[in-house]
């Protein structure tokens, strides 16, 4: 891969209902964006599990994001709530940890914030490009 | 019969007990007389082997309570895990108190069924440096060693000449010896959510050594409390102002000295060498599973998320074991320091712990094991 | 559709053989990203029985060519890189199942929106990404696990709550299509807020004219068990089998006999202000019939004013009327549940909107309905407040805690018409009377609304576009209001005899209650909310229960009659089929892992999860499949089926290759 330009690799949970949807109304607009997001879905971003969210960076995720409906549009209640919950704690451990805290986002995504959801990835792509690979990358791995 | 908040000096009325126990023998005598007049099926005491190991025993035997009184210092074993699905009675360190409510509010306890006599506690000894601190700075050798008290801020020992030996706790653990880390900068001091909170502090004059403090916690408290003087096994009598100011006094010094050395023992690691510090920590973890099995907050069976990970871990540059860990403990992590002192690879696990848990609980102002109504804030309910 | 018996019993431990299928959806995909290289590269994974491109996989074409892969390779997985699970998800579900294998078995991958179409000038990188995305799929694809939908029996009786017009017509609907419905009203008739209007927009009906007829169609209807004054009290169960117990305040009469003549109501001498349907302009006695259209017409006690004194036992001459009745129980089994508890009209006094509660000739405008109605406590005739005198110049300020970001910031949307409805009342009754509205906006859509405007217009109400600033009173008790018209600039100060407050609606507390029983989700204005804002409008996130009318927010006449027939008719749904069929996607506890910490129960919104004996156990029909109580789960027994914890690690592991040092 000499001469190319190192990509990052992004693990996004996003929720069925909000999230994965506004990246599907982003390729519907055809919102040009790196290469470099990989999304996991889930129905809600009340099943996204800190767990998971740290395995993503011990397996070698350059960052990964938080995704779900706006706080009050949650399809099972109020998911997102306590996703938030979590994911309060989970930034605070990424700190506690001296991970660089851009490696973690929360970002809450309508279906129909086509726009919003590509300049997310655009903006995180190009801050971890900046910060460079994740110091809990495995060795070899990409 | 006494009242809930009231605040007393008791001590057994039974001379052997008076005498056997640390200060007047009031707790062994309450759970002895919880005991006898069958509210409990069981009590929990620490059957003495040495010195340095005492092992935790459910017993129905009344007798084997009143002989069981007496503090060991050297060992710090939690007793938490010992309440649990039974009904039962038990002396408690506000860390064993902590552990059973952490475990009430997830359904291993049932707090109704489990009476606690919480016993007001400055720190603990591990076994394994107190025998080396007695070579190093008593210059005794730990077998003849008979007995050991508290007295005055001085760690004293006995031998079995009749021989005492006296050194500040200061000094000692200026040498790295003395109290186990977590218990020095530990927040509680006095167990106030046990059912009745005990302890020396505030004993002066004539009583002082043949008495206890005692402060009626809850109405569970008060029934232990008044089932005793009914059964005529205590005796009890108000605290006095005085008393009250004293014990308040030790208390608040204790605590300040805590502050002290939390700032001391969990010195700030600069952000760039956090990461390191953490991957180097537990790089050495054998994935035992050891701390996760004497936590006292942990409810898990043998399966549980943490040990997944065990397996899978294989390339990863960190333990996920640990890291699930702290993500579903750090809310409830009361600091016993139990992982620590079990870790065969000498990690520091309880130190770690608090490094995550202490800003997360205090941002949230939550005290895990205090109040049962407040469920842990990972989990919490919304509204 | 494929018999259930011929569908393949697939066990997770048979070896995957999945068939990987790459679709180019014409240029769409094939434009950019080299889909004979995806396929080819997911050829090579572990497990892969055969890997295709397609045309277009969705068409019938490339259907039956999944469906005929399913048996030359006797595939027990199949994986689709397209579009998006979103709207194509339930087309290839059905296709495997039509293929022999549970629907569940079938794993999406969206090389589309989230490849091809975003990546659309680095074919490259592209086709890099859509090989990444399909080993994702496939490490997933290996551990899926098939799933069975349960069906549950369904309870072939309806619950309504609330009888305003839409509870009767969804009462009427459900009724009219053969099942039994309990109507449940809390008050002592039926017939709700459109009861106490006088006339209806845009026609000037009469309002009790069009609804009395209703009403009385309601009681006669033999399908419909009719429970006035009386509330819900506990509702539990799910779709199909509901439990409701409902309370009946006692009246203190004997409905049986009652017959409504009213000669108790004349013979008591407690007089008290009647806030129960004329907004405490007239008077009501403690014993009184709600009003003369009333349904059931029947008498009932205010036990809180009553004095005892016993005249109007003396006078009944049926002997109704039962000073001892305490109040009953029934317990109720029903399928379905339609809430119409409808709402409150905001009330302008805790914050003396416009000086309401200060000076007395500001009126809202239902205390205007009560004035102009004919058979209201003046007899039709209108009057202001203070001197009981005809009012000359009337004004109308709109939006009145409506969008008000310090009030409610919604529209109430009813409010601009019911104004220009009484304006051209006034007018027509006094020809010679001044009226104003003062406005923000006027919002007339639909049949004849605009119309309606513009007649009033003609009619020579004068409209001033502008929310005034400051009302006073003068000496006189008239009204003034000073306000900027901000289509001319010019400011008004206008001397009124009644200034009418347009209020809209609000959530009301009863609702509320309702809401809190149920656990119906609450929108952020308050009011109950539907599951989807567009496509699912009267149904709620909780199966078997749907709302309608001015409960799921403020709404005119016809649309909360359209709501009522349409909760009637999605509610009969589930009593037509006489069964539900849950969710495929729910949460499983492994039992014997769960240590019964219970950590999980509080977390599921739709109440599924109990502890009983120590153990875990799940409601299935009222799991929605969130997964969220599988994230608190400590022990990891708990697990959201098609989203476990080991399908999850292997497609994130999968993200990533080893690619040396």
């Amino acid at each position: 891969m000499a001469g190319t330009e190192w990509e990052p690799k992004i693990v996004a949970f996003c929720c069925n209902w909000c999230s994965y949807g506004g990246a599907d109304t982003a390729g519907m607009g055809r919102f040009q964006q790196p290469s470099s997001l990989r999304i996991i879905r889930v129905m809600c971003s009340g099943r996204i599990d800190p767990m998971h969210v740290f395995n993503a960076f011990l397996e070698g995720a350059d960052a990964v994001l938080v995704t779900g409906c706006h706080l009050g549009d949650c399809h099972y209640v109020n998911g997102n709530y306590k996703a938030q919950v979590r994911y309060q704690f989970l930034e605070e451990m990424v700190r506690e940890l001296g991970l660089e805290p851009e490696r973690l986002q929360l970002n809450w995504i309508s279906a129909s914030e086509g726009e919003k959801f590509a300049n997310f990835i655009r903006d995180v792509t190009a801050q971890i490009k900046q910060l460079g690979p994740s110091p809990l990358k495995p060795e070899g791995v990409n | 019969m006494v009242g809930i908040g009231d605040k007393l000096l008791g001590y057994a009325t039974n001379p052997d007990v008076r005498n056997r126990g640390a200060s007047g023998g009031l707790v062994t005598a309450v759970l002895a007389a919880a005991l006898e007049k069958g509210m409990v099926e069981g009590v929990v005491v620490l059957k003495r082997i040495d010195e340095y190991e005492a092992i935790p025993v459910i017993t129905d035997d009344v007798q084997e309570v009143l002989a069981s009184g007496g503090s060991m210092h050297a060992v710090p074993v939690n007793l938490t895990k010992h309440a649990v699905g039974r009904k039962i009675a038990m002396p408690g360190k506000p860390c064993d108190v902590r552990g059973v409510i952490e475990q009430a509010k997830r359904n291993g306890v049932d707090l109704e069924n489990t009476y606690i006599v919480g016993l007001n506690c400055g720190g603990s000894m591990h076994p394994v440096v107190t025998r080396e601190m007695l070579i190093r700075m008593y210059e005794i050798d730990p077998e003849d060693v008979v007995g050991e008290e508290i007295e005055k801020g001085k760690l004293i020992f006995k031998t079995k000449d009749g021989e005492e030996k006296a050194i500040s706790i200061d000094e000692l653990e200026e040498a790295g010896y003395g109290r186990r880390e977590n218990c020095r900068y530990c927040t509680i001091k006095i167990p106030t959510n046990a059912d009745l909170a005990c302890g020396n502090w505030g004993v002066i004059g004539e009583l002082a050594g043949s008495a206890t403090f005692c402060e009626v916690m809850n109405e569970k408290g008060k029934r232990l409390l008044d089932n005793a003087i009914e059964a005529g096994f205590i005796e009890v009598q108000p605290a006095d102002e005085k008393s009250i100011a004293i014990r308040n006094k030790v208390n608040s010094a204790m605590l300040k000295l805590g502050d002290e050395w939390k700032g001391r023992l969990l010195t700030e690691i600069h952000d760039q060498e956090r990461l390191t510090y953490y991957i180097e920590q537990f790089a050495d973890c054998i994935d035992c599973g050891a701390c996760r099995e004497v936590c006292p907050v942990c409810t898990c069976g043998e399966d549980s998320k943490c040990t997944m990970f065990h397996s899978l871990a294989d390339n990863y540059k960190m333990s996920m074991y640990h890291m699930v860990r702290l993500l579903h403990l750090s809310d409830s992590c009361i600091g016993c320091g139990q992982c620590s002192d079990i870790c065969p690879v000498d990690i520091p696990v309880t130190t770690i712990f608090r490094r995550f848990a202490d800003p997360a609980q205090k941002k949230r102002d939550y005290s895990p094991g205090m109040d049962l109504q407040r469920p842990p804030f990972l989990e919490l309910m919304l509204k | 559709m494929v018999k259930e018996s011929s569908v393949k019993e697939t066990e997770a431990a048979d070896t995957p053989r999945i068939g990987v299928f790459v679709c180019e959806c014409g240029v769409n995909i094939g434009g950019v990203v080299n889909c004979r290289a995806v396929a080819d590269y997911a050829s090579t994974l572990p497990n892969v029985a055969t890997s295709v491109v397609n045309k277009y996989a969705c068409s019938d074409a490339g259907q039956s060519e999944i469906k005929q892969a399913i048996k030359d390779h006797d595939l027990n997985r199949v994986l689709v890189a397209s579009c998006t699970p979103k709207t194509h998800e339930p087309i290839f579900r059905a296709c495997v199942e039509e293929g022999g294998l549970n629907p569940y078995l079938f794993e999406f991958v969206n090389i589309r929106e989230h490849c091809s179409w975003i990546h659309m000038q680095d074919k490259e990188n592209a086709t890099k990404k859509a090989s990444e995305l399909v080993r994702m799929g496939v490490s997933r694809a290996q551990l899926l696990e098939p799933l069975q939908s349960t069906v549950v029996p369904v309870t072939n009786k309806a619950l309504v709550i609330g009888a305003g017009v839409a509870g009767m017509q969804a009462a009427l609907d459900i009724a009219d299509m053969g099942y039994k419905v309990y109507l449940v009203e809390k008050n002592p008739s039926i017939g709700g807020k459109m009861a106490q209007l006088d006339k209806t927009f845009p026609t000037n009906d009469c309002s009790i004219c069009i609804l009395g007829p209703k009403m009385v169609e309601v009681s006669r209807n033999r399908n419909i068990q009719l429970m006035t004054y009386s509330e819900v009290e506990e509702v539990e169960g799910y779709v199909g089998n509901f439990r409701a117990r409902v309370r009946h305040k006692s009246r203190f009469v004997d409905v049986t006999t009652c017959t409504g003549c009213g000669s108790c109501v004349q013979k008591c001498p407690i007089e008290v202000p009647d806030f129960e349907f004329n907004e405490g302009i007239g008077t009501r006695k403690a014993i009184y019939v709600p009003f003369p259209q009333a349904v059931p017409l029947r008498a009932v006690v205010d036990r809180s004013v009553c004095i005892d004194c016993g005249a109007c036992i003396k006078a009944c001459q049926s002997h109704s009327i039962k000073m001892e009745q305490e109040e009953t129980f029934s317990d109720l089994e029903v399928g379905v549940i339609v809430v119409t508890t409808g709402y409150d009209i905001y009330d302008p006094e805790p914050a003396n909107d416009f000086g309401y509660g200060i000076y007395d000739n500001v009126i809202t405008g239902m205390e205007l309905e009560r004035l102009l109605n004919a058979s209201g406590p003046t007899m039709g005739k209108l009057v202001r407040p203070s001197d009981v005198k005809p009012p000359k110049r009337v004004g109308f300020i709109q939006c009145v805690g409506s969008r008000d970001k310090k009030r409610n910031r919604y529209c109430s949307g009813f409010c601009c018409m019911y104004a220009l409805k009484d304006a051209q009342l006034i007018k027509e009754k006094y020809p010679d009377s001044e009226v104003y509205i003062m406005y923000m906006d006027i919002r007339a859509p639909f049949r004849n609304y605009e119309e309606f405007y513009d007649r009033a217009r003609d009619m020579g109400i004068k409209f001033i576009r502008g929310k005034p600033g400051k009302v006073s009173e003068d000496r006189d008790n008239s009204v003034i209001v000073r306000v900027e018209d901000t289509l001319t600039n010019n400011i008004y100060n206008l001397e009124l005899d009644l200034l009418v407050l347009s209020v809209g609606a609000v959530a009301s507390e009863s609702s509320e209650r309702v809401r809190q029983l149920l656990k119906v989700s609450r929108a952020a204005d308050g009011f109950m909310m539907e599951a989807h804002p567009k496509l699912k409008p009267v149904d709620t996130t909780l199966d078997g229960i749907f709302i309608g009318g001015v409960t799921q927010g403020p709404k005119d006449i016809p649309y909360s009659v359209s709501q009522g027939s349409a909760c009637a008719a999605r509610a009969t749904r589930y009593l037509a089929q006489g069964k539900a069929t849950t969710e495929g996607i729910t949460v499983e506890v492994d039992e014997d892992i769960c240590v019964g910490c219970g950590i999980c129960v509080p977390m599921c919104p739709f109440q599924a999860l109990s502890l009983a004996d120590g153990k875990l156990a799940i409601i299935k029909a009222l799991c929605k499949g969130c997964g969220t109580c599988a994230v608190a789960c400590p022990t990891g027994a708990l697990q959201q089926s098609h989203f476990k914890n080991q399908q999850l690690f292997a497609q994130v592991r999968s993200v990533f290759t080893f690619e040396g040092e």
